[in-house]
């Protein structure tokens, strides 16, 4: 009697809200539209369900049908937490969809690796604060900035990421975290003006808010518009140019209180 | 030609944006050995960027023949260390944005806006279209670069995280 039970098909609704998990957890953690139909429609074939399944910024719809039972059918539709990239669950998610596909994995097994993988801790803070101003004052030297140029973007990036960091944690709307970001960074490296350091302060300035660019979303957004989900990549597409103008804002504002004669 | 002062320049600037790539490969949180492999990427295709331009190509047809390159590269990676090949390429491209362009550009349009002298305004107006241009087509060169490695071989890039 045991094996027979073990061996029952999972509960649809059940089953329905994994996927929806699934789904909304890889959007949120920045993978583009067709990689998240086709991990989570492989995982619904294995579970014996034929999927559909359409993507949105803020929300998503998807029904799953038995593949032999067509009167088995939910629909349901989940909403889609903000972006966090987070390429770990990524990679693991997708490896999950292979090993249920592969290995035949049972719908609780499936379930207990989801729960593990969306349960790991991310890298520390404190270590991206560090690892990412050492990036940012590499850009510096990458665009042929001087020694107080590449000094100076790499405390200007310490700080602006600092403040965006605190700002998200406290939920500040992100258009406006950013712009304040791009204004406390390039101010910070605009001090290379006022105090007349090193022969290179425009790099200094132009390279402090690099570190903001949406680079991901910008990429998914031209992948999802080439494979045909031109709705869902015009939106990610919009709202990376709504935050590349935000860098630009704040960057024109500490421009302006530096001021502009000596630029 | 190849002499020993361009290569080391080559060199330095393929460290400088390894380091650049590392740094920006852990904000999007990916897996330890992706983040070794984005640096490697960047590496590769940030000096033959510069490589390319310095022999005299242009810098946004340099930076899509470098982008293409680092999407096969990262496909062909991406089999190895069972990994979706999107986690890597993109961090190590970003050290090829064309951030002084867009810093000029913006520049170039405060001036425009608070001069009154039609004459440097037409110098100004002319220095925010051309660098706006170059950053829009660097970008897109980018971008579209990256991609299209994926999107010709999808069987080969949506089953690299299979094991069996």
């Amino acid at each position: 009697m045991a094996p027979d039970f073990q061996q029952k098909d999972p509960d649809i609704q059940e089953v329905a809200d994994l996927l929806a998990d699934v789904a909304s957890i890889l959007m949120s953690s920045g993978a583009h539209t067709m990689r998240i139909i086709q991990n989570v429609s492989r995982m619904a074939n294995t579970f014996g369900y034929q999927m559909d399944l359409s993507v949105f910024q803020l929300s998503m719809m998807m029904t799953i049908t038995g593949t032999d039972d067509q009167s088995q059918r939910v629909t349901l539709i989940k909403k889609t937490k903000p972006l966090l990239l987070n390429f770990t669950i990524v990679s693991e998610l997708s490896a999950l969809s292979w090993d249920t596909f592969d290995k035949k994995l049972t719908f609780n097994e499936a379930k207990d690796t989801y729960q593990e993988i969306i349960s790991k801790k991310r890298t520390s803070n404190s270590l991206v604060l560090f690892l990412v101003s050492c990036a940012n004052a590499a850009f510096c030297g990458l665009f042929h900035g001087d020694f107080y140029a590449i000094g100076l973007v790499f405390f200007a990036t310490l700080i602006g990421l600092f403040a965006r960091q605190k700002m998200i944690g406290k939920n500040v709307n992100h258009l406006i975290a950013f712009t304040a970001s791009a204004f406390i960074a390039s101010l910070i490296a605009g001090l290379a003006y006022v105090f007349n350091l090193g022969t290179t302060p425009d790099i200094a300035i132009g390279s402090s808010v690099l570190f903001l660019i949406p680079g991901v979303p910008l990429i998914n957004s031209i992948l999802d518009i080439i494979q045909g989900h031109v709705l869902t990549g015009t939106a990610r597409l919009v709202n990376a140019c709504s935050l590349i103008v935000c860098i630009a804002i704040g960057l024109f504002g500490s421009m302006l209180i530096l001021g502009l004669e000596k630029l | 030609m190849i002499t020993l002062e361009i290569l080391s320049s080559v060199l330095v600037d393929g460290m400088l944006a390894a380091i650049a790539s590392i740094g920006f490969a852990v904000l999007s949180n990916p897996p330890r050995k992706a983040i070794l492999i984005s640096a490697i990427l960047a590496a590769i295709g940030h000096s033959l960027r510069f490589f390319l331009i310095n022999s005299g190509m242009e810098i946004s047809m340099a930076s899509f023949v470098a982008a293409g390159t680092i999407g096969l590269l990262s496909i062909i990676f991406a089999r190895i260390i069972h990994c979706p090949a999107e986690v890597f390429a993109f961090p190590s491209l970003l050290p090829m944005i064309p951030g002084m362009f867009a810093y000029r550009t913006i520049l170039s349009l405060i001036k425009f806006m608070q001069s009154s002298d039609s004459k440097l305004n037409q110098t100004y107006f002319m220095d925010f279209f051309h660098n706006g241009m170059t950053t829009v087509f660097v970008l897109f060169a980018l971008v579209v670069g990256v991609s299209l490695p994926i999107l010709l071989f999808p069987k080969r890039s949506y089953s690299v995280t299979r094991k069996y």
